[in-house]
């Protein structure tokens, strides 16, 4: 037996995610989703589990306060001035600064959490990729059993698939 | 989106339909409790605690129109946000409590009685400022933008409230634009909130302590009579969901999430109003302008009360609401709201009751039972409202994007 890769594309988030949700009933072989579109439909088919990228957007943040006050506190101490009889350690202003701190780098190591963990830049083109499914397209790569093929063919064009290809793997 | 696909979301049960959910006793109830309240006003008047009496009478006034008034401002905010996520049920929700904006409308006319106990400049004029604050221009300023605002936001109920309007509401599939008439009086009712409850906040707030002024007074104001509207709207649907049998929409937890949202998002709204006035008037350092901050948060007996507006108003709702799971448990929601609400009302005293008796909280029997009349009026408005509210979310409409 040997395995084979079948591609489905459909033209709508709402059939690939019936599709994705038949598949996994199906139990048949591991598979790819392609969407040219974050799609929370997909996402919720694929039952994947949230993504740790909050919490790196959290250790972001935090470190983001943290600069902010000893910015603020450290900038204080080297240059005492006394500004209109105010304390010398007057933290309004330090909210302002710990917050614009904190966003900005929550922001940043999302961002770069995001490409981390979605493994960009990507060196190789996934396999059963096709320019379609970054354009207006859907895509499932199933890879299976040749005895399996033809159930997984049908399964697509029932959920509403508007093409279905085997390739070789 | 084909239709054929979708039915797997959409053919839940089918609720059972509630015709009426507030009904005689309630009406009952709510009015014993304005006849307690008024009775208890009366009292005051005659027992020579007018002053007391007043500062209530002005509070009470000033949160529950501003819960009438922002609730309705939130159903245009759906329109123009084209919000789909609970058909037609959250706009009904918005419109619920409208009645009471011409009850307050009459009420507020009748600060004229109280008026040289409010205003401190009818007994001590500021010579510089009377062109603007005497009382035949306050009263025909604001009496005339409260009767434009309610006359503007029942206009626009009417047009909400047609078949075209709630067609529009429950099309899921297109993305067409709300009804022509929609797309007139959704953004008329925004900017109108916006003007007329600035107006309020400078003559009814701000002139109380006639020196002080700050220009972001207004957007503060009506930002959390805006959030007390989406907080009533929250507490409502969380109090239906057990009162509507089964599969109403109140059951269905991505609305109870986008309710929880709402609720979450404004109250973040709130605070950095707050902080905005706080930060400016902190740096400026003028005593004409810091005296109105430094009375409410740093003296006794305010400031525990000023304390307890940030965490009720903003604390609270931001560390509870900030999970997903929280949103959607209707017991925490509805207890955030509740929480809510008694501190906006505690925020609109603190901001009016210091400038007028700044050594002592004049909080007692009066005040309480004055405020219980003012629930009771709001309440017993509210009622058919509220059959519109059950009605539609008993209906059985489709709502949008069940997926999260």
């Amino acid at each position: 037996m040997s395995t084979i890769a079948i591609i489905g594309s459909f033209a709508d988030d709402a059939r690939c995610a019936n599709a994705i949700e038949e598949l996994r009933a199906a139990k048949v072989g591991e598979f790819n989703t392609f969407s040219p579109i974050p799609s929370h439909r997909i996402e919720h088919a694929i039952g994947r589990k949230k993504s740790p990228v909050r919490w790196i957007v959290l250790a972001g943040g935090i470190s983001g306060v943290l600069t902010g006050l000893a910015i603020t506190i450290g900038t204080t101490y080297e240059w005492r001035l006394n500004a209109g009889g105010k304390p010398l350690l007057s933290w309004p202003p330090f909210i302002v600064i710990c917050f614009e701190l904190m966003v900005l780098l929550g922001g940043i190591f999302g961002f770069l959490g995001v490409l981390g963990l979605s493994g960009i830049p990507a060196t190789e083109i996934a396999p059963g990729y096709n320019g379609r499914f970054g354009e207006d397209r859907f895509g499932i790569v199933v890879r299976c059993d040749e005895a399996e093929a033809a159930r997984v063919e049908s399964m697509m064009r029932e959920s509403g698939a508007e093409e279905v290809v085997r390739e070789g793997v | 989106m084909s239709t054929n696909l979708q039915h797997a979301d959409h053919e839940r049960a089918k609720p059972q339909a509630v015709e009426s959910v507030a009904g005689a006793t309630m009406q009952t109830v709510a009015g014993a409790m304005i006849v307690v309240g008024a009775i208890a006003f009366v009292f005051a008047l005659v027992r020579g605690a007018a002053a007391i009496a007043w500062q209530a009478y002005l509070v009470n006034l000033l949160f529950f129109l501003g819960v009438a008034q922002g609730a309705l401002v939130a159903s245009a905010a759906f329109y123009l946000t084209q919000a789909k996520w609970g058909g037609s049920t959250p706009y009904r929700l918005g419109e619920a409590f409208a009645p009471f904006l011409w009850v307050g409308f009459f009420l507020f006319f009748g600060l004229y009685f109280g008026r040289s106990l409010i205003f401190p400049w009818v007994t001590h004029p500021i010579p510089q400022k009377a062109a603007w604050l005497n009382i035949p221009f306050l009263f025909a300023r604001d009496g005339i933008g409260l009767g434009v605002m309610a006359a503007a936001s029942f206009a626009f109920i009417r047009v909400s409230r047609s078949d075209e309007a709630r067609a529009w509401t429950v099309a899921t599939d297109d993305i067409a634009l709300p009804p022509h008439s929609i797309r007139v009086f959704a953004p008329l009712v925004s900017v109108l909130f916006a003007v007329v409850y600035t107006l309020i906040s400078f003559d009814l707030v701000m002139s109380l302590a006639p020196v002080w002024r700050s220009t972001l007074f207004g957007w503060y104001f009506f930002g959390g009579a805006f959030w007390s509207g989406l907080a009533a709207m929250a507490l409502v649907a969380t109090v239906l969901r057990g009162r509507l049998g089964e599969h109403n929409l109140f059951t269905n937890p991505t609305v109870m999430h986008d309710f929880g949202k709402m609720v979450f998002a404004f109250s973040v709204f709130w605070v950095y109003l707050l902080f905005a006035q706080y930060i400016v008037i902190w740096y400026g350092d003028l005593p004409v302008e810091t005296f109105f901050i430094v009375q409410r948060a740093h003296h006794m007996p305010w400031s525990p009360l000023s304390v307890a507006c940030v965490v009720l108003i903003w604390l609270i709702p931001f560390t509870v609401l900030m999970s997903v799971r929280t949103k959607k448990t209707p017991a925490i929601l509805g207890t955030v709201t509740v929480l809510g609400l008694v501190g906006m009302w505690l925020e609109r005293y603190v901001l009016v009751v210091p400038s007028l008796s700044l050594d002592a909280i004049p909080f007692g029997p009066t005040q309480f039972l004055i405020t219980i009349g003012f629930l009771g009026a709001f309440l017993i408005s509210a009622v058919p409202g509220l059959n519109r509210v059950a009605q539609a979310a008993t209906s059985g409409e489709p709502v949008g994007d069940d997926v999260e």
